[in-house]
């Protein structure tokens, strides 16, 4: 008897460390963007209280920070700069990168493995060790300051994770379907076009959107390659702002900008994970 | 006209021989089926002839075409794989116009062929249904259709069956049968299960690492097998094996066997001459052993051989059982359901002499079949 009440209570402790550790985990997410969005709509009483707490939620909420941005004409250049790069750095990675995880993903091709290690190197060293060579390099061909240099930069950090999402999409075709293909008559074109894009659409979508969100929210290397010239991101007009000393519910707004996109798009992206896709097809 | 040659075919696979020399040829029309254990090479010889693999050694002819270096495409063949390989985006109907529609054919006739096929295969009312959404059966018979519809010289098929379950496989069966008496296109099935291979070909392939081991009517298959693989592995419940040695005397001739003499019958008598004195395994299937109380009188072929009952399972009809003989030797056969046995009863039992095959030892050959393939 004691034995099993032992037992018993054992299990109920195992449940209780369960619960914290997810409690805890949900907030690691859940208080940062509280914060973001609490700070953003703070009024300035809420904020520097005069050695009094700061209030869970702002005395008088405000959308005033907001409606400041909305004046600063810079804003919305800035906004469709970051827009412009994230779809032509879109466009690039998927140009360059679904042919790429095509080939790697169905075809036996010679140094694949060594290959693969080459696409992700870029990423095992930190970004901000390796944005000094490759801007030193960009500045020698002209690309500093420019569209096409943020835009390269930043597929150059696309790229892997467009070949390694596509290539496992296409990889997750059954060749059977391809061969049965081939057997009625189809070539290459055909099956390509009719069979193998559009069953990896789900995957590539989900690596267009992971790219958009890349560049988006990049900073690094828009730093090193625009600078604090004359095209300027969202990130790197958050980042102007910050030298001025502003109120922080000016940053606050500014961050929730940044954000809304990515957790908009990362709810959208769960659809496109989810696997079965293919199911029905074989057995 | 023969519809499909395979001439000493050769097929390596890193290093290991799939397919070592196989010779075949498939009538215009006809059902033929490759059957074999798992790794034989069967599934190897259709995609081979398919396209889908390459052909290391020997000639492909399909039609009075050298196929080996015609890519898929332009073989005019059509192939069910196992997994049916509907395209999980596209609609039934969508699915069986692909092939037509890739082959250049009138948008009129396209739709004749899908309304002949939706009615074929009784797949009327799924047309916008997409393959996720139909049953297993429904997802064969789309495949079927899908593969017809392209009028092929060759119709392949690859275990098409096996995914189904039992009932569901027995209807398949007679669809199966039916559709190639309608159409009477020639088919080559590729299955593992006996069952299927007896039911519905008119000539079967026994396969057994990359060799033909028999190629013959079913009938042929099962009453004359002509090596011990073929023996071994057609037939349920499997034949019994036994040693033995070829002794003719003056009236008789026979084996004799660690259950005793074993008489054979006279026609066979001979074919036996040329093995008397030599040692070859003997066969017999467990429904050629009858209970001796079945039988009113005992035929002069019969040798009665006297059992000691080890397990009986019931079979549904009837039941096996399994039992030893003299030194130990395991005999199987059937007996009627409702004879109830104990459990080391001894019973005497007929064998019959008309059945009873003989296999050479050394080359493992019937001695009683014809030499040819």
């Amino acid at each position: 008897m004691p034995l099993a009440k032992s037992s018993f209570l054992k299990k109920r402790a195992k449940g209780l460390v369960w619960v914290a550790s997810i409690l805890f985990s949900v907030a690691l997410v859940v208080v940062p963007v509280y914060l973001l969005v609490k700070y953003s709509v703070s009024d300035s009483g809420s904020i520097n209280t005069g050695g009094a707490p700061i209030p869970l939620w702002p005395y008088a909420p405000t959308l005033r920070s907001f409606t400041y941005l909305f004046t600063e004409s810079q804003f919305y250049g800035v906004i469709v700069n970051s827009i412009i790069i994230a779809l032509a750095t879109v466009f690039c990675s998927m140009l360059l990168g679904v042919p790429a995880a095509y080939v790697l993903g169905r075809y036996r091709v010679p140094f694949r493995r060594t290959m693969l290690l080459g696409l992700i190197s870029v990423r095992l060293f930190p970004d901000i060790s390796s944005v000094i060579p490759i801007t030193e390099f960009f500045i020698r061909f002209g690309l500093q300051n420019s569209y096409l240099g943020a835009v390269l930069g930043h597929t150059l950090l696309a790229l892997p994770y467009v070949i390694f999402i596509g290539m496992s999409a296409f990889e997750s075709i059954p060749s059977d379907l391809e061969q049965q293909a081939q057997v009625m008559g189809a070539g290459g074109f055909t099956i390509f076009f009719k069979i193998l894009l559009p069953l990896s659409i789900p995957g590539l979508i989900a690596a267009a959107i992971y790219t958009f969100l890349l560049s988006w929210d990049e900073f690094i290397f828009s730093y090193f390659l625009l600078g604090l010239g004359k095209i300027s991101t969202l990130t790197l007009f958050l980042r102007q702002k910050l030298a001025y000393a502003p109120p922080q519910n000016l940053l606050a707004a500014i961050s929730v900008f940044i954000s809304v996109p990515v957790i908009a798009f990362s709810l959208a992206l769960q659809k496109y994970m989810t696997a079965g896709y293919t199911s029905g097809s074989v057995k | 006209m023969s519809a499909v040659v395979l001439n000493n075919i050769c097929k390596r696979l890193g290093t290991n021989q799939v397919i070592n020399g196989l010779s075949l040829d498939v009538k215009d029309g006809e059902f033929v089926t490759l059957l074999g254990p798992s790794g034989c090479g069967k599934t190897t010889l259709l995609r081979m002839i398919a396209g889908l693999e390459e052909i290391d050694k020997g000639d492909l002819y399909i039609g009075d075409k050298r196929c080996n270096d015609i890519p898929s495409q332009n073989r005019n063949l059509a192939m069910v794989f196992q997994s049916y390989a509907l395209f999980p985006h596209m609609t039934v109907a969508d699915n069986i116009r692909f092939g037509l529609k890739i082959n250049k054919t009138p948008p009129d006739v396209i739709q004749k062929k899908l309304t002949w096929a939706l009615d074929m295969f009784s797949l009327a009312g799924l047309e916008k249904r997409l393959p996720r959404n139909i049953s297993g059966g429904q997802r064969q018979r789309v495949a079927l259709a899908r593969a017809l519809v392209l009028e092929p010289n060759v119709l392949l098929l690859d275990e098409p069956l096996s995914n189904l379950d039992t009932a569901l496989r027995e209807l398949a069966m007679e669809e199966l049968k039916r559709i190639h008496h309608q159409v009477g296109k020639t088919v080559i099935y590729v299955t593992h299960n006996q069952v299927e291979a007896m039911t519905m070909s008119e000539r079967i392939a026994v396969l057994n690492s990359g060799v033909c081991e028999q190629y013959d009517t079913p009938r042929m298959v099962y009453d004359m097998p002509r090596t011990l693989f073929a023996a071994a592995f057609i037939g349920s419940p499997a034949m019994n094996f036994f040693d033995g040695t070829v002794i003719i005397r003056e009236e008789d001739a026979g084996v004799d066997t660690p259950l005793g003499f074993i008489r054979i019958d006279k026609d066979r008598f001979g074919l036996a001459q040329k093995f008397v004195g030599k040692f070859v395994r003997v066969g017999i299937r467990p429904q050629n052993i009858a209970y001796v109380e079945h039988r009113e009188s005992k035929r002069y072929s019969d040798t009665t051989v006297t059992v000691e009952v080890e397990l009986v399972e019931t079979l549904g009809d009837r039941s096996l059982v399994i039992s030893r003989g003299n030194q130990d030797t395991k005999l199987r056969f059937l007996i009627a359901r409702d004879i109830t046995l104990q459990i080391g009863q001894k019973l005497d039992m007929f064998l019959d002499g008309r059945r009873i095959l003989l296999f050479d030892q050394e080359t493992t050959l019937n001695i009683f079949s014809e030499p040819k393939i």
